[in-house]
């Protein structure tokens, strides 16, 4: 395969999704009404097929799991393409984008050959167990157990939590703990029809049961299921961090800026249109003009996310040219949770009751918004790893 | 001191000669400040850097101004090869509300909040400015970028060094955050500059006003950045901070007069929205 440049590469894509139309009103699964879970999955699942039959979604992954080959940031082009399409909800789009590289560096290269495809043709939808009830923030102190059997085989034992889209999932990449401390945790690949797995939807405040609890009654999981090594658990969890905010990243922040624009225009609408009583329009006045403080808004939720682009672009850069990304990705997750903060408050202020009155997407995603300081290490954990790692200021 | 030529028109430089001259900057910055600055700068080929590698020669030489808080009349040639006139003298910038000044090149002890600053306010008609104003922002921005940088390593040192309730300042989660979020806007603001010299140096891609816009968008994270840094590295040092003897409040009085330079955060901010606002989308300029 001769070697693709970034920019023939989009504009493959761009070609390719303007004659294939993908987009959720083109589709023809059933159930796939804006909101609803099941037709967000259904959705991803068609999208991830249609683009990995076109070929788009195997380009920047290895020939040894079915790729194409290419630089990584080949997936952050095509990610940022369905996310600026509204193809697919980003954040369970991305999920490949740690899962992959985990079963790529860890599992037995058989089992990645086997596996891997299966995910990215969409056939099958993983999940990544880690957080526990008793281990958030503080994950290294999970307590899932894995115990050795006589025949080689580990039983598992013990239960998850904030488990995304467990429910769909046929397979888990799992955190147990096999002995003591850090170096005492094990991945394994665990299929989800195992006996002994239960997962439990959590109802979430926007609505979206996008998370489960996940438990584990003495499930048995063969040994060759085991990702790298006893204890290589904790490199797993953290070797992850850097694909989740360079790719996941540079996706997500083409989606904020898809919902700039559309905060633009419909902040822009005036009183047009109305939804029940409500006047339904944005913040501008009927001849056209706009508040200096609204204006400013939109301005700052600007500023905001142009930095961040730019901060993601550097982090891209660095990866693409062999270099390791460390500590100083947490400044690009509280650069994004502010960012994406900061745009649906400015959302709410200039679409007046659209959050609090209608059931549009703008309340489901302004309260998703919420959870963008917490979920991924929180907002205090990446200041935590920001003041000990990059300002060198020792132990709290 | 040395002098260093650069090929005009030279795409890159050795990184080394780079860094070599950077310290040479550095070196000569600690050492010397205004006028005598000014001078040593010219003899040290900034004048011949700036023509022939503006994209190398704004970032160092502005950022290393703040870090230093060294100061050097030295917009005004950045001004200048924009217009294409030779460097040197000096030329009326737009300063915050519709102000205008004149950064002498001499030492005249101004009325400014920085005082050390030879700033005079000039008439100005107000009408549309008679230059493009995207390298002019982005060497205040870098300098910007600098003085916060500046602030936030004496703020760091002071915490590791100044023991309270029997432990170092630096050990309290409320001041380790603090100085976090300082340094995660200094580090924004420093990725948003960098894309914007990026977008200055080429002259192909791009829609046109790319390289303006985002110098707008990076002087406004710049501006905000020293904001924040002056006020969280304020409060770390505490009432050191605020004596007249102690470095900090050099800086803090640096940040505030440049941030109004060529338009402040809050102004800049407000013109990313109009622009917004009448666009109805927003440029992405900066792409993998």
């Amino acid at each position: 395969m001769s070697e693709l440049s970034v920019a023939e590469f989009r504009a493959g894509v761009r070609a390719w999704l303007d004659s294939h139309d993908l987009s959720v009103s083109g589709s023809s699964v059933s159930g796939s009404a804006e909101g609803s879970l099941d037709g967000q999955v259904a959705q991803l699942l068609r999208v991830r097929a249609a683009l990995y039959d076109a070929g788009w979604m195997r380009y920047g992954w290895p020939a040894s799991v079915g790729g194409l080959g290419g630089p990584a940031m080949l997936r952050a082009v095509l990610g940022e393409e369905v996310a600026t399409r509204d193809l697919a909800e980003p954040g369970i789009y991305s999920m490949v984008e740690v899962l992959t590289p985990t079963m790529i560096a860890y599992a037995r290269p058989s089992l990645a050959a086997s596996a891997v495809p299966l995910l990215l043709s969409g056939r099958e939808q993983w999940c990544q167990g880690f957080s526990e009830p008793g281990s958030g923030s503080d994950l290294a102190s999970l307590s899932t157990r894995a115990v050795a059997r006589s025949d080689g085989a580990w039983v598992i034992t013990g239960q998850k939590v904030w488990t995304s889209l467990a429910q769909y999932a046929a397979r888990c990449v799992l955190l147990t703990r096999t002995s003591p401390g850090h170096g005492g945790i094990t991945a394994f690949f665990v299929d989800m029809s195992s006996p002994g797995i239960t997962v439990r939807p959590l109802r979430t405040m926007h609505g979206v049961d996008e998370f489960a609890e996940v438990f584990f009654d003495e499930v048995v999981v063969p040994g060759d299921r085991m990702l790298g090594r006893p204890g290589d658990g904790w490199r797993v969890a953290t070797d992850l961090l850097p694909y989740e905010r360079s790719t996941c990243f540079w996706h997500r922040v083409a989606y904020l800026y898809s919902r700039l624009d559309r905060l633009v225009e419909a902040a822009s609408s005036a009183s047009s249109g109305s939804a029940g009583g409500l006047r339904g329009g944005g913040v501008v006045a009927d001849d056209g003009s706009w508040d200096g403080a609204d204006v400013a808004a939109l301005g700052a939720a600007y500023v905001a996310l142009h930095t961040l682009r730019c901060r993601s672009l550097v982090t891209q850069r660095r990866l693409a040219s062999g270099g390791t990304l460390g500590p100083e990705t947490s400044v690009d997750k509280v650069l994004l949770a502010s960012a994406e903060q900061q745009l649906y408050d400015t959302a709410r202020d200039l679409l007046p009751g659209m959050v609090e009155l209608t059931s549009s997407s703008w309340r489901t995603e302004f309260l998703y918004s919420r959870a963008a300081t917490i979920y991924g290490g929180t907002a205090e954990i990446q200041r935590n790893i920001i003041a000990r790692r990059l300002l060198d200021l020792g132990m709290e | 001191m040395t002098a260093v030529s650069h090929p005009a028109g030279a795409e890159s430089a050795d990184p080394a000669e780079l860094a070599l001259l950077a310290e040479t900057f550095r070196k000569t910055m600690s050492a010397a400040s205004g006028q005598v600055l000014d001078l040593a700068l010219d003899q040290l080929g900034w004048r011949d850097l700036l023509a022939s590698l503006p994209g190398v020669a704004i970032p160092m030489v502005f950022r290393l101004l703040g870090e230093t808080g060294a100061h050097a009349p030295i917009l005004n040639d950045v001004m200048l090869c924009v217009a294409g006139r030779a460097p040197g003298d000096t030329v009326p910038l737009p300063y915050a509300g519709g102000s205008w000044v004149v950064w002498e090149r001499s030492d005249w002890r101004s009325g400014a909040l920085d005082d050390e600053l030879p700033l005079r306010p000039v008439a100005g008609d107000g009408g549309p400015l008679p230059l493009p104003l995207g390298a002019g922002r982005r060497a205040v921005g870098w300098w910007l970028v600098g003085t916060g940088r500046a602030m936030l390593a004496l703020a760091r040192s002071h915490a590791l060094d100044r023991v309270q309730f029997g432990r170092p300042l630096a050990s309290f989660q409320a001041v380790r955050h603090r100085l976090a979020e300082t340094l995660v806007a200094l580090e924004g603001a420093e990725a948003a500059l960098t894309a914007a010299d990026a977008l200055g140096g080429a002259s192909a891609g791009g829609l046109a006003g790319d390289d303006e816009l985002a110098a707008l968008l990076a002087k406004a994270a710049a501006g905000q950045a020293a904001l924040t840094a002056a006020r969280h590295c304020q409060q770390v040092l505490g009432g050191i901070g605020f004596t007249a003897e102690h470095g900090l409040n050099r800086h803090v009085r640096r940040a505030l007069v440049l941030d109004g330079l060529l338009g402040s955060a809050r102004e800049l901010t407000r013109e990313a929205g109009a622009r917004l606002v009448a666009e109805r989308s927003a440029r992405r300029l900066v792409d993998l």
